[in-house]
Formats: structure tokens, sequence, C-alpha cells
């Protein structure tokens, strides 16, 4: 029974007050010897066992004045404690064993339980943020909206220069106002700005600023198509999407600062998301609600907005020829489904008389397609009017 | 083998004065100068896989130095952190130590890598350990001061002030307080240790300093 595991031992008389050893079981009781020579000895009879230990399996083994600690945490070495102490410790191993799966058990619950509170914050913050964010924005005044565009669109390349050109800018600012008066928001003031590019693209900023590319105006056939895809722009500032993005990607940043513990980075971060999110692509949802209230729109000021299914029909068919600058359609993307949803919602209108829009549409082609060059101003400061 | 643990305890660096045939193994980077006559050999840290797992998660680098001499000289072993260093003799015993705290050992001291475990973990000391056993002396840094304790029952260390503990000491991780006052007094996890056995604290933590750092960035 002279089995030898590895070990160590506490006493006063070590230099250090430790030291590694070979313990053993012997007739007499438990000994150790350390690298230095020196033995130890406590008697079974008079032993003391506890468990613990950085892994709570370590067998500590103590004299009755506690003077003297032999410790081991071999596998085998309680059960060759128990047969070598021929059962006399045998209460104390197993109240050992009750205490060390007691602590287990307990640690066990405890990492449950704070494993699930850490799942049920990630999803509660999710939900709280997609649902809490848009509840929260839409209380906030529309002017806030204006000061946000305002600030993105005085950085922003806008990929051209200014058409200043008073029939082409009047013409689209003349479609926008008659489309202004069924915005459901009041308060934004919509000022148009037309920018030279191939790009078949239009965008609006919160708070009313729109931007009109003129390869958008060069390949719409009629005024009634540019004021499809306007209504549809003044629909995302009216239902505040680009700010409710905002408040989304902040919301994220929020609670990612919640959770990491540190704020300060929030207000950096903010203003990089302010220019990012408020140009780039909406998500579907919002593509199709704008869709929605800009026919609505549209309806409601006596525009025909069977146009705006026309263009995005018009679009999808020259598409395949010059991918690249339909900008316009492939940040909305799904036109198929969009175009039958839109017809959809035209056969459920009631009926109206339809009027014209009243611009001089060759005229604002004519000038866009020749007298370009001549008329534009490299200036980029946005227009006030 | 004469040794100093010099600059106490803000900027602490060794100095080992080298006799003759005397070795010393220092993590790799861990020289700051020494004498011409002293040689130095690279080796993995206890074998290609231990060298690579301690890099990947013990916080230590693959490599560790050995310093030798024929004729004697003079080394000076630093850490990268502004800290106090301490020495420990081992007979025989073991000791854990957090990543990133071994600076160096006399050569009858063997380097080992255990799990520690995902309590650990959330006490933010690192998935993994150092084992050094043996018998020679060790040492280790730690950032801002190094104080010991001699614990024989329950005792409370903050999460990432635990520097070094012996295997005898159980840890375990808890609350500071209530739900409350643990996740609003700013303290959080601690860790709970139970002797008998010594543990190691350092006075500053690096998490604190992270903490403090990133409230300056901006």
């Amino acid at each position: 029974m002279d089995q030898t595991f590895l070990g160590g031992v506490f006493s006063e008389t070590l230099e250090g007050g430790r030291a590694g050893a070979d313990v053993e079981l012997l007739p007499a009781g438990i000994g150790a010897r350390t690298p230095d020579g020196e033995t130890f000895v406590i008697p079974y009879r008079d032993c003391q066992v506890e468990m613990g230990g950085y892994n709570g399996r370590m067998v500590f083994c103590r004299n009755a004045d506690r003077s003297l600690t032999i410790f081991c945490d071999a596998p085998k070495f309680p059960k060759a404690l128990s047969l070598a102490a021929a059962g006399t410790l045998d209460d104390q191993l197993a109240i050992g064993h009750k205490k060390r799966r007691g602590e287990s058990r307990r640690a066990f619950l405890f990492g449950t339980i704070c494993l699930t509170a850490i799942l049920l914050f990630i999803v509660a913050g999710y939900f709280g943020i997609r649902f809490g964010a848009r509840s929260a924005v839409l209380a906030l005044p529309v002017s806030i909206d204006a000061q946000i565009g305002d600030a993105a669109m005085e950085s922003m390349d806008l990929g051209g220069p200014k058409v200043r050109d008073d029939v082409v800018v009047g013409a689209m600012q003349s479609i926008v106002d008659r489309i202004a008066p069924a915005a459901a928001v009041e308060g934004i003031d919509f000022r148009v700005h037309v920018v030279e590019s191939a790009q078949i693209n239009a965008f609006a900023l919160p708070g009313g600023n729109m931007v009109v590319y003129t390869g958008l105006i060069q390949n719409a056939s009629s005024p009634e198509q540019i004021a499809g895809v306007l209504s549809h722009e003044m629909a995302h500032a009216t239902l505040r999407h680009g700010i409710q993005r905002i408040g989304q990607s902040l919301g994220i940043w929020a609670g990612i600062s919640l959770l990491v513990g540190d704020v300060s980075g929030l207000t950096g971060a903010a203003v990089d998301l302010m220019q990012v999110a408020s140009v780039n692509s909406y998500s579907r949802t919002h593509e199709n609600e704008a869709d929605a209230e800009g026919v609505r729109m549209l309806h409601a000021a006596e525009i025909d907005p069977s146009a705006m299914a026309d263009f995005f029909e018009h679009l999808e068919e020259e598409e395949g020829d010059v991918p690249g600058i339909f900008a316009w359609i492939s940040t909305h993307p799904d036109h198929a489904s969009r175009i039958a949803s839109v017809r959809a919602q035209l056969a459920g209108l009631p009926p109206v008389q339809y009027r014209p829009i009243d611009i001089d549409w060759g005229e604002v082609r004519k000038r866009i397609d020749k007298n370009i060059d001549t008329s534009i101003d490299n200036s980029d400061v946005p227009e006030k009017n | 083998m004469q040794t100093e643990i010099r600059d106490r305890p803000s900027f602490a660096n060794i100095r080992v004065r080298l006799e003759p045939g005397d070795e010393i193994v220092a993590e790799a980077d861990a020289m700051a100068s020494m004498s011409s006559s002293i040689e130095m050999k690279t080796q993995w840290s206890g074998g290609f896989v231990n060298g690579v797992l301690k890099r990947l998660f013990g916080g230590e680098s693959m490599f560790v130095n050995t310093f030798s001499t024929q004729t004697g000289g003079e080394i000076v072993l630093t850490q990268p952190f502004p800290g106090d260093i301490q020495c420990l003799e081992l007979n025989g015993n073991s000791m854990f130590l957090q990543p990133g705290a071994f600076i160096a050992c006399e050569p009858g001291v063997k380097l080992g890598l255990g799990w520690a475990g995902w309590k650990m973990f959330v006490a933010r000391e690192g998935l993994f350990r150092l084992k050094v056993s043996g018998k020679g002396r060790v040492w280790f840094g730690a950032y801002g001061g190094i104080f010991q304790r001699e614990i024989d029952s329950e005792y409370i260390v903050d999460s990432g002030h635990l520097v070094a503990y012996e295997p005898t000491v159980g840890v375990q991780i808890a609350l500071a307080g209530g739900i409350f006052s643990s996740f609003f007094s700013g303290e959080g996890f601690v860790t709970r240790v139970n002797g008998p056995g010594r543990i190691y604290m350092q006075s500053r933590s690096f998490d604190g300093l992270a903490a403090w750092t990133n409230a300056h960035l901006y």
C-alpha cells in the first residue's frame, strides 16, 4: 500500500512555509517527503480531511493543531487514503465530496442564470432598439430632421456639379411644390437641387433637401414619371426614414457601449453614422412604405400615380443595357414585386380627375440635353430658396 | 548567481550577476541590457506545441531565451509595463501565474500551461494560466505594486487584480454584492479565493487602465 503521489506540504518549520512533496500512505499515517529530504507524518487518527483547491478536488490532511497540512490533488488519492486509513476517514471524505458537489451545483446554477440573463438582455436590447428607436425618433420635433439634413447636405459629395438653370430647377421645384401639400407631416420645407450626373437617381435627406440627377430627367418620358420618383423620395422624408435609421444605428452603438461600459466614443460614431445612414439605402420595409405613401401623395395631388409604375418598368427594361448608372434601381431592389404592389394599390384608389403637371417638359429636356455645359455652376454651397 | 530587483515598485527590473556556468531563462524580449560575455540561446518555450499554446493562450511568447556565460557577466531583465517585480522561491511546489506575468526563472523551474476554465475567463484572468513548478527561483511582474496575502479562509479580490496563486487556493467567481450594487458600484464580478495558500495581487488592473484610456480618447 506504499503508493506515492505528487503533492505538497504546508508547515511553519519549512522555509517559506511550504514545499512540494511526495505524498506517501504509510502504515503509521500520511507521510510527505520534500525535495530537501525533510519528512512529515500525520497519523490517520489525528487527520482532519478537507477538500478544496483550484479544482475543488484537492485533499487537505491536517494535524490536530492545524500546524501541518499535507495536500494532494491526484485523482486516485482519495480512494487510496480511504483504504489506507481502513475506512476511518470515510465520513470526512464523504462530507468533502458532498460539499464539492454542492458547490459545483451552485456554480452551475450561477453560470446558467448569468448566461440566461445576458441572452435575455441581448434579445431585449435588439427588439428594444428596433421598435424603441422608431417611436423615440418619431417623438422628436421635425426641426431636428432639417438640422441633420442641412448638415449632411453641406458636407456631402453630390457626385457632380449643381445645375443653376432656372427653368430646369424651377420645373423640378414646381413638381415638388404640387405634391408637398399632400405630405403627411407639416413643417418640412422641400428644396430641390439638380445635379449634373449620368446617374439615374434622386434622393431626399431628412428635413426636405432633395437631390435630382440630370440622368433621371433624361430617362423619364413625362413629368409624371419624375413626380413618381420624387413622391417616393419625399415620402422617405415625411415618414422620417433617414432619421429612424440613424436612431437605430445609434441605438445599437449605445447598447454596445452600455455592455462594454464606455460611452465616450458615442459622439464620434454618431457623426460618422449620420452621413452614411442618411444617404445609404433604406430597408425593404421603408421602401415599401415610401412607395405606398408616394402613391397616396400623388393621388392626393391629382397627379397620375400609374406613371410611377411605368417608370419602374422602363428602368427595369433599360437596366440590362447599361448597369451601374442605375443607382436608384440598385438601392431599390426587387422592383418586379414593387411594380406589382404599386399597381395593386392603384387599382384600389377612388377615381379622381388627374390634372397634368404644368411645366414646359420639352424645354426642360432641351436645356438638359444641349445647354447643360454653359448653365452649370461649380459652387458647392447649397442654394437656399 | 546573485540577483537584485531595482527601481521598485514603479519601474522594477532585475539585475542578474551570472557566475561562470550559471544560467537564467527569460521571457523573449525581457532582456534590457547585458555584458558582451553573456551568450543567448533561443528555444521553444517548453517545446513547439507548448510554445504555440503559450503564445496563443498564455499571453507569453513562443520562445524563451536562455542566458549563460563562460566568464561571468551581468544582465538586466525587465517587463513591458510599469510595475513591481516579485521573486518567488519554489521548492517542489507550484504556482499559477496570470497570462503575461512571467519574466524569468532558474533552469530547474518547469513552465507549463493549464486550462483555467470559463470562470477565470469571466473574472478577466484569461482562459489559460501559466503553471510554474519545480525547484528554483521565478520572477514575475505585475502592473502597479505587488502585495501578497496568506489566506486560510475566504478572501475577496476584484477581477483583474489576481496575479498569482497557489494550486491549493480555490477560486470562485461571484457578484460583488446584490445585482444592483454589483453593476452600479463598478465592481461587477469579484473573485472569491479560499485558502489555505498564498495569493499575489497587483495594485492596478489592466482593465482599469484600458477603460481610463478609452474614456480620454475623444
